[in-house]
């Protein structure tokens, strides 16, 4: 280990988190890498090791000859200010070595909140933040996830995109690099190249031509790039035989998902339309039970770990569930390994699986019925009735446990008065289930409702949308905790409403905003999806300064024939798809979801066969 | 009677945390295959103790873990098992059958190397022996346990032996300390020197555990 390193340590929180060495951690010969690859996540590492998806990618490039893949993570501020006090530059986890000197940095996009991080990053790498002022082929810059689905507000810091799934793309893109390293090709030539593979968006090639009134007219395609009109984004077609890290690095300090993280299937059949992942990873492909289950033990055979839990958008329906949870019960139970499904469908399905999964808490229970009318909960297709969720609720009280979360947003297109009430009424019924089947009144009740500010994300059918304004948000906050207020076994929280102004602004923000992003990086801002580091007038500072009016972006309701500065990724799921489910939510009518029946979306078009699995 | 471990903690794993160490030995047992015994109740799991923890950053060649083996494994197969398993740094040397309660755990050998940029300031050597020999040295430690958040504690009756020895940029001391009830951190005595050597504080120090002793200053096994 570095001596430098070594003298910090002592002086951090959490210093585990520095080091590397855990087990699973991919150590390769210098000399024998050819090819050094740093995969970073602008957060923490608690955070950043509980994704499944860095897991994947890290599996699969290390398992390539000459590639190696380490780790990178955002250091915590006191960190931060050690290593730029004692001139330590960013560095990859396993080897210790400065990632200023790798061939590709690559960055994992899960929220727009870290995007500050990234600069910070790259700035602690000692590397130039904007793309144009590395004009050298290494260390190329890449960012994937999902918010490459809007690439735009990075779009000046970033070399190139990769939209969707990274397994098969990341090989194609590290053999044209070698190829250009091969060859001596420019950045510009290489570039070039790397537009052709499908799913890659370079942004240099792509410039913004705005209107007089602020909206773009057009993302021109740069003329000679040879940059495709619309990138479409990459999946995993044969999602069955597609790698699955079963050996995977066991951290030696708490993270956030410390358990085996088995996922079912990808995509999701149920077209909330609010919801970006929903429509961004369709359609859906899974696993067969069979192989699931060998995958699970195994995981847990190799990590040691005592909890797993089946992860996917919307585990409960995955087609094979039943089998899958009795073979995976058969391995777990004998061993004490707690077995747990993070995103319950309130059914009485999933109550009756819950209720054999072994070590389940019996403390809190939640539930996501987004919207407190039937009539809401249609406009926005969230396919959850009031008696479904008060049946599941009657079976986990009556079963014992003690507690439940629901969660709502505020600000859904169409919301009216009635429907903001309805959320206390529907609490308050979930009270009366309660009251009516708890076999231990004595003991008491904890139901917590919790109301978000709905913020319209790019590629959803709510992406024209206008977010309600601040004022209006906090009136209907203002109404719902007034009607509350005689409640005292339920508690109502309510989120913070700057995060989610500013979520709103850059989810679907122009590249306009990356002088933004640079202004507030440079007085200060980072980790903002952190709350002792989110420092609001600092951002509205940025933005006056900038001479970028927040809300334009976030409020602003937009006409259908709208340029969006995503216009040039394509998701497979058509304009007019997102367009009628936009005109079905304002007409209150559903749309069944894909294994009932096809809407038609577009995303079939991704499989060869053309056919959804549904 | 209890089987133990004993192993050693270098490198990457200095930094693991008591708790974090104890996570890591419960999967490595799991995912060695070897079956131990589980704790009780609601939430069963595997059980393991370390009798005495390391604060994070020292090095060690001498952790003892407690845990029980429910049959499966032969205890000479255990330190292989295990090592193939663990993170880096963590060495599993001997699994044995438990000897001297934990209640005989007396003593801990330390060697607490300090370093100086420039080299060894002149006199530090002396002034730091001179130190460790007076009659008592009262430094304030921070408790949980006191309202006022610090007690006080008199160091010498808690040091058994002391060595100091000058090298070029470096003076190391040997401590045999206390170890429980109550037991010395080497840091105090660190504490103490640049508060009363200021002359000799030194720009880094390491801390290695090189023995765990019994009250005879035999090993404790
Ligand atoms: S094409 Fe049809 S079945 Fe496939 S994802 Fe779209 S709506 Fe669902």
């Amino acid at each position: 280990m570095n001596r430098a390193l070594e003298q910090i340590l002592p002086r951090v929180q959490k210093p585990a988190r520095y080091t590397g060495g855990e087990y699973n951690a991919v150590v390769k010969d210098r000399h024998q890498a050819d090819l050094r690859y740093a995969l970073c996540f602008p957060d923490t590492y608690e955070i950043g090791m509980s994704n499944l998806g860095l897991r994947i990618l890290y599996g699969v490039m290390n398992g390539m000859e000459g590639v190696w893949c380490e780790r990178v993570f955002a250091p915590w501020t006191d960190m931060e200010e050690e290593m730029r006090r004692a001139g330590i530059s960013l560095y990859g986890l396993e080897s210790g070595d400065p990632i200023s000197g790798f061939d590709i940095i690559g960055f994992s996009l899960g929220y727009e909140m870290a995007y500050t991080n990234v600069l910070n990053m790259l700035d602690l790498a000692g590397l130039p933040l904007r793309s144009a002022d590395r004009p050298g082929l290494a260390p190329l810059v890449v960012a994937g996830g999902a918010c490459a689905y809007n690439p735009e507000p990075l779009a000046p810091f970033v070399d190139l995109f990769v939209l969707g799934e990274g397994e098969e793309v990341t090989p194609e893109y590290i053999a044209l690099y070698r190829q250009a390293r091969e060859e001596c090709w420019s950045k510009e030539e290489f570039l070039r190249e790397a537009a052709r593979i499908e799913g890659i968006y370079v942004p240099a090639f792509y410039e913004p031509v705005y209107k007089p009134d602020g909206t773009l007219a057009e993302l021109r395609v740069k003329e000679g790039s040879g940059a495709p009109e619309r990138v479409r984004k990459r999946i995993v077609e044969d999602f069955e035989h597609s790698y699955f890290p079963v050996r995977t690095i066991v951290p030696s300090t708490e993270i956030v998902h410390d358990r085996v993280m088995l996922e079912l299937f990808r995509g999701c059949i149920r077209g909330c339309r609010f919801c970006q992942a929903g429509y961004v990873y369709r359609p859906v492909r899974s696993r067969s039970p069979e192989r699931l289950a060998r995958y699970g033990k195994d995981a847990c055979r190799d990590s040691g770990y005592q909890e797993m839990t089946l992860s996917s958008l919307s585990s409960t329906d995955y087609p094979g569930l039943l089998p899958l949870c009795d073979q995976l019960l058969d391995y777990c139970a004998p061993r004490d390994i707690g077995l747990s499904l993070p995103s319950l469908r309130a059914d009485t399905f999933s109550m009756n699986l819950m209720d054999r999964l072994q070590r389940v808490r019996k403390g809190g229970l939640t539930f996501a019925p987004e919207a407190g009318t039937q009539r809401l909960r249609d406009a926005i297709n969230k396919n959850l009735t009031e008696a479904d969720l008060l049946q599941s609720v009657r079976t986990a009280f009556s079963g014992g446990w003690s507690g439940v979360k629901l969660y709502f947003m505020l600000g859904l297109p169409t919301e009216t008065d009635e429907d903001v009430l309805g959320i206390a009424d529907l609490a308050r019924k979930v009270y009366a289930a309660w009251r009516e089947v708890t076999p231990n009144r004595a003991r008491g009740v904890r139901i917590t409702v919790s109301t978000s500010w709905f913020v319209p994300k790019p590629h959803t059918a709510f992406q024209w949308e206008g977010q309600i304004t601040r004022e209006e948000y906090q009136r209907r906050v203002d109404l719902l905790r007034d009607a509350f207020k005689k409640d005292r076994s339920i508690t109502y929280n309510w989120h913070d409403p700057d995060t989610s102004w500013l979520e709103a602004v850059f989810s679907r923000g122009d590249r306009r905003l990356a002088d933004v992003l640079e202004y507030a990086w440079e007085r200060g801002a980072k980790m903002d999806a952190w709350s002792e580091h989110f420092d609001f007038p600092r951002w509205l500072d940025a933005l006056a300064a900038c001479g970028v009016d927040g809300d334009f972006y976030a409020h602003r309701q937009r006409p259908r024939d709208e340029v969006f500065p995503w216009c040039r990724i394509d998701t497979m799921v058509t304009p007019d798809f997102l367009w009628r489910e936009r005109e079905k939510c304002y007409a209150s009518q559903v749309t069944p979801d894909c294994r009932s029946k096809c809407s038609g979306c577009g995303a079939n078009r991704l499989l060869k066969g053309g056919v959804c699995d549904g | 009677m209890a089987d133990r471990l004993l192993f050693s903690k270098a490198g990457t794993a200095r930094y693991i945390s008591h708790l974090d160490l104890m996570r890591t030995f419960q999967r490595a047992f799991a995912r060695a295959g070897i079956s131990i015994k589980h704790t009780e109740g609601f939430h069963p799991h595997p059980f393991v103790s370390i009798p005495l923890p390391l604060s994070v950053g020292f090095s060690s060649q001498c952790e003892v873990l407690e845990f029980g083996l429910t049959g499966g494994a032969e205890r000479e197969e255990v330190p292989a098992r295990l090592n193939a398993a663990m993170p880096s740094g963590i060495t599993v040397h001997r699994c044995y059958e438990a000897e001297k309660p934990v209640k005989q755990l007396t003593y801990v050998n330390y060697i607490v190397t300090m370093e100086y940029d420039p080299g060894a300031p002149f006199g530090a050597e002396r002034a730091i022996r001179d130190l460790l020999a007076r009659e008592s040295l009262v430094m304030d430690k921070r408790s949980k346990k006191a309202k006022s958040g610090v007690v006080q504690v008199d160091l010498i009756p808690l040091i058994a032996k002391a060595t100091v020895e000058e090298r070029r940029d470096t003076i190391a001391l040997d401590l045999v300390l206390r170890a429980q009830n109550p037991g010395l951190n080497p840091e105090l005595v660190v504490a103490a020197i640049r508060t009363h050597c200021p002359q000799a504080a030194p720009d880094f120090v390491s801390f290695h555990r090189r023995a765990v002793l019994d009250g005879k200053m035999e090993p404790w096994e």
